[in-house]
């Protein structure tokens, strides 16, 4: 597809100049063309020299997460991606049943030692790069269940984690702080993994 | 040769964790067997190593989309074990709270259960947008939103803010208006009734063999509730109706529990015109109780889920044994007999309609 697109063209240098702005944070997203940044994106990533910002702009602006609820956190994330708290506002988009089209894991709920390596399975079947919240104290480090028999003390004995969220259950917009949290560092304000 | 076909423990549809193997000829299910325990964490060992009141917290997380009702029944059982009455105002508040949750529970269920089917999203907005009304409401008189851990042995943390019987009837209103519309809106749908209709039929005689309770049993046309048949609190001096349905289908246990929200609206506005003035308050938290010694209890509770049971052999400050008998793994039990000779698209309708919680089932 690369081969078609004329890179002197003044469609193109408009095009590449928008894209320019906007991943310089000087156009916001309401005023950039919706044609520029919807309709020609593959083509432009390809071939517009930041690749790397546009390609850490778009990773940041949709993330996937991975339908995979443990425990009572799942409920709340359930909330989160409801009507009232509306996540995908923030490009938080659906959440999927197959870890293949996902690039976050939010591992709601305490980590069963039956459950880990079905927990690793899932996480080495998603594609780079992926990121890990812990969502919740059981995942964080144990949680109420610490002195229990069965249970991963933190899911960060199994992976590594991105954002860790307090709270049993954490509130939705907890979730949204972590999100954003999480966008910030793809972003580039904390240096990229 | 019928071919394995292995299912979860990571599906989004067995609500949870749980792993299905089912063995199909063609599409349709011959065998299907439940793996249970990946979220087992041994609930009723750790309590014998807390004080009464410390656990509390951890029979919430039994029943997490219902949480009030798993911990009622655990308060519910010290109080036998220590002969411990309850006030009278803190009865009705306890009762309020209580249906408050059963409504929230029953919301999600059918948000939950539209999703299975693939009614996607529609029906999970909406009834997610008013489950988070009533989990304002339960905010109000409990001060948390989810986990509430709000039963103190003799009555509750918080007493009812002034203007909660306004907020509560006004929400109220709204709810029974709302469910005219849901059920328009599912009960319109063709494909929604064609996976409902007549499909994963539990018989009466079969419900009662299994051992389920709650909505399910209801909906196989045997009226038991344990509200009703063993009153606690104040259910005996208020009116509803046990809701019973002759199916036994996918479309018998979802009306059933759309019909118990309704008989839930009518219970909280009969008790908010009831409740008498007094105190409402518990005890403070005491760590330690005291308690006949070798002293055993059994008390059930109609949970949202169907009937949990706690039984208590009492010590002086901790309880030496509690086991826990969960309506959620009974009902679980239930599954391979209503899922056989059914296509395997059919086992996430007939499972969603169980509406199981599986770290009930694992404990």
């Amino acid at each position: 597809m690369s081969d078609e697109i004329d890179h002197d063209s003044p469609e193109f240098l408009n095009a590449r100049r928008e894209m320019d702005l906007l991943v310089a944070g000087s156009v916001s997203e309401k005023q950039a063309k919706p044609n520029v940044v919807f309709a020609k994106f593959a083509d432009l990533i390809k071939s517009m020299p930041p690749t790397k910002d546009a390609v850490r702009w778009s990773r940041k602006n949709s993330l996937w997460p991975l339908q995979f609820g443990l425990a009572c956190c799942a409920i709340e994330l359930m909330d989160f991606g409801a009507a009232r708290v509306d996540a995908e506002r923030k490009g938080y988009l659906l959440f999927r049943a197959t870890p293949r089209q996902c690039d976050v894991m939010l591992v709601a709920g305490w980590v069963t030692k039956s459950m880990v390596p079905e927990i690793k399975r899932l996480y080495e079947q998603m594609a780079e790069p992926r990121y890990v919240i812990a969502f919740g104290e059981c995942a964080t480090c144990g949680g109420p269940w610490w002195e229990s028999y069965n249970i991963v003390r933190g899911i960060d004995q199994v992976l590594p984690v991105d954002v860790y969220v307090a709270g049993c259950p954490p509130r939705p917009e907890n979730l949204f702080a972590a999100l954003i949290k999480l966008q910030n560092k793809l972003g580039g304000e904390i240096e990229d993994r | 040769m019928p071919t394995r076909i292995n299912i979860g423990p990571v599906h989004p549809s067995t609500h949870g964790v749980l792993r299905l193997v089912a063995d199909v000829e063609g599409d349709t299910i011959t065998n299907l067997e439940p793996h249970i325990g990946f979220l087992h964490r041994g609930v009723e060992k750790l309590v014998e190593t807390r004080m009464y009141m410390q656990s509390p917290p951890y029979m919430e997380k039994l029943d997490y989309v219902a949480p009030l009702a798993m911990d009622d029944a655990y308060v519910a059982t010290v109080e036998a074990a220590l002969g411990i009455e309850v006030k009278e105002r803190a009865m009705y508040v306890r009762l309020i709270q209580l249906e408050l949750q059963r409504i929230a529970s029953h919301l999600f269920f059918t948000g939950a259960l539209c999703n299975d089917m693939g009614l996607m999203f529609t029906m999970f907005m909406w009834c997610f947008e008013d489950r988070d009304r009533v989990l304002d409401l339960l905010a109000q008189t409990t001060g948390q939103r989810m986990f509430y851990v709000s039963m103190r042995l003799g009555g509750v943390t918080l007493d009812l803010p002034p203007d909660f019987a306004d907020n509560c009837n006004e929400f109220l209103d709204y709810m029974e208006k709302r469910l005219g519309a849901y059920e328009n809106f599912m009960e319109k749908n063709p494909v929604f009734m064609e996976r409902m209709k007549g499909v994963g039929v539990l018989t009466s005689q079969e419900a009662k063999d299994l051992g389920v309770t709650g909505p399910v049993l209801r909906a196989s046309g045997v009226p038991y509730d344990v509200r009703k048949a063993k009153p606690y609190y104040v259910y005996d001096k208020l009116h509803f109706e046990v809701q019973t349905d002759n199916r036994g289908d996918n479309l018998a246990r979802y009306r059933v529990r759309i019909m118990e929200i309704r008989e839930s609206a009518r219970l909280i506005r009969e008790a908010l015109r009831q409740i008498p003035e007094g105190d409402a308050k518990g005890m403070p938290v005491k760590l330690i109780g005291p308690a006949a010694k070798n002293r055993t209890v059994t008390v059930s509770r109609e949970c949202p889920r169907g009937e949990a049971m706690m039984y208590m052999v009492a010590d002086p400050q901790k309880p030496y044994r509690l086991s826990i008998r969960s309506p959620n793994f009974v009902n679980l039990s239930a599954l391979p007999h209503m899922a056989k000779g059914h296509r395997l698209g059919d086992l996430f309708a007939i499972m969603g309609t169980l509406d199981l919680v599986m770290a009930c089932v694992d404990r």
